[in-house]
């Protein structure tokens, strides 16, 4: 009974999802947002900075999901459910969850290569990332980080993994081919949120206990810069020469220019702000504000919310949430 | 009353501080609110001062430093004994409203780690107000399967029961007019 009520909800999104695809100009985009304690993915149409977003659907993802990444082309999105001990891949078109693969531990960041798989999955419990070939779950593979790896990152040439050791306070590159560990950059406290660069060259951390962000050189494996930020950083999103970092405890977006590291300007978003994306087109960077159940879109040139959308309980999106549409 | 009694059994269970800053994945929230028949100056006069939780049934003592700047601590005394050390984080006497964080507490005296708190006191009309207390925190025991009574539940079973007696009890005192 519950699974064939479960398919019959899930052939009404197929509908909605197939009416949505024919209506839409091409190089729109969405979002995928994870609410944790409502055990869904809310999936929101976005229309940049110029109209307001719009909720049209609600996945069903059990296990509390927080950490999200979608692949490269749009067609995937892995989702990480730290309680359920799961990795579950949906597929985007059709908005169902095509499987759900048991990794154990506790799921939380997550990264997929550009190619699609493997897809590398933060323990947060065991200083490992689970490698998943999500067409061959059966096939786990390991490698190990830091304590408490969070946000991870996999360059675009698909080369280097970088993992976020949040209670470690570094940042782990692996080379992706072998899993082993190339090297080690010690950052500042406790980073979270890690977030590459368009060219794989510079990586950014958001750094939760020492309230700033550090500027990693990927090549030269080291620190070259740090940026003072609001309480609490959680993560960074970049576009255009600007990047942009939320601050759970202030509830706040602080935007800092990358070529001189100089502060730009701080936002005033919902409360407990989390995960962050600009748009493909970098008018617009969306952020979802965990305590407030809502999104806020930022106009990047006013640099200002131009209108905020409930999407449901206790949003996260922590990872690369964003989608285009076909 | 059963606040009390709740927390005096927790602190009859022995102390084992964790690591401040290591929490579990999943963060927790709680809203708790109360409608007050009195005016919202009233009611804000009774919980503004950061120095002062008489208010709240659980709290025995308090001694702390900074007033009401932000950054000021204080150490609330329980009823039965144990402590919490708070900060203030953010101060809006125009708004009615402060923020504040947890620096130090047992996990057997509130199950929590990372908590973060916000206390508002909103108009409604001339003659009543709502009093909106919201809590942010990870449960007690930062690993994997955590043992039921530091586990996601009793965080927010233990911040509930703290919100909801704290704020009946000032519902009860701005009304009896004390």
């Amino acid at each position: 009974m519950a699974r064939l009520r479960r398919a019959a909800v899930a052939a009404g999104f197929a509908t909605a999802a197939a009416l949505l695809v024919a209506s839409r100009p091409s190089g729109a985009a969405e979002a995928f947002i994870t609410n944790q304690p409502g055990n869904e993915v809310a999936v929101v149409a976005l229309n940049g900075a110029a109209a307001p977003p719009k909720l049209v659907a609600r996945i069903p993802v059990p296990g509390e999901p927080a950490g999200i990444a979608v692949s490269r082309d749009g067609s995937r999105a892995f989702v990480t459910s730290p309680e359920g001990k799961a990795l579950s891949v949906i597929d985007t078109a059709t908005r169902q969850v095509e499987k759900r693969i048991p990794v154990g531990g506790g799921p939380l960041g997550v990264a997929v290569a550009p190619s699609g798989k493997p897809v590398y999955v933060a323990d947060w419990y065991a200083s490992r990332l689970v490698v998943v070939d999500p067409d061959r779950p059966d096939d786990l593979r390991i490698a190990h980080t830091g304590a408490s790896p969070s946000g991870v990152a996999v360059t675009p040439d698909s080369a280097l993994v970088l993992s976020a050791d949040r209670d470690d306070d570094q940042v782990s590159i692996i080379d992706a081919a072998t899993l082993e560990r190339v090297a080690v950059v010690k950052v500042g406290t406790r980073p979270f949120g890690i977030t590459l660069s368009e060219d794989g060259r510079t990586a950014y951390t958001a750094n939760v206990g020492s309230d700033d962000v550090s500027v990693i050189d990927v090549a030269a494996r080291k620190v070259v810069g740090t940026v003072k930020v609001g309480n609490r950083p959680y993560a960074v999103a970049l576009t255009g020469p600007l990047a942009f970092v939320t601050n759970q405890y202030a509830g706040t977006v602080s935007v800092f220019d990358t070529t001189t590291l100089a502060p730009r300007a701080t936002i005033s978003v919902g409360e407990y702000p989390e995960g962050i994306a600009a748009s493909e087109d970098g008018r617009a960077v969306y952020v979802v504000n965990w305590f407030d159940n809502s999104m806020s879109v930022i106009d990047t040139q006013t640099l200002k919310v131009v209108s905020t959308l409930e999407v449901g309980d206790g949003p996260r999106a922590f990872g690369l949430f964003l989608r285009r549409t076909p | 009353m059963r606040q009390m009694i709740a927390a005096a059994a927790a602190l009859a269970v022995a102390m084992i501080p964790l690591a401040a800053d290591a929490h579990g994945p999943t963060r927790k929230k709680v809203t708790e609110s109360v409608e007050i028949n009195a005016p919202a100056d009233k009611v804000w006069a009774v919980i503004s001062n950061f120095q002062d939780m008489s208010w709240h049934p659980a709290v025995d003592k308090q001694e702390g430093k900074g007033g009401n700047a932000v950054d000021a601590t204080r150490l609330l005394t329980l009823k039965g004994g144990g402590t919490i050390e708070e900060v203030l984080v953010k101060y809006e006497p125009e708004q009615k409203s402060y923020a504040y964080r947890i620096n130090a507490v047992d996990v057997k005296v509130l199950p929590v780690t990372n908590y973060s708190s916000t206390i508002a006191v909103i108009p409604v009309d001339a003659t009543h107000t709502k009093v909106e207390w919201r809590g942010a925190f990870y449960r007690g025991y930062p690993n994997n399967d955590p043992p039921p009574e530091l586990s996601d539940e009793a965080a927010v079973a233990a911040v509930t029961a703290v919100y909801r007696g704290g704020l009946d009890a000032l519902k009860a005192k701005v009304e009896k007019g004390s």
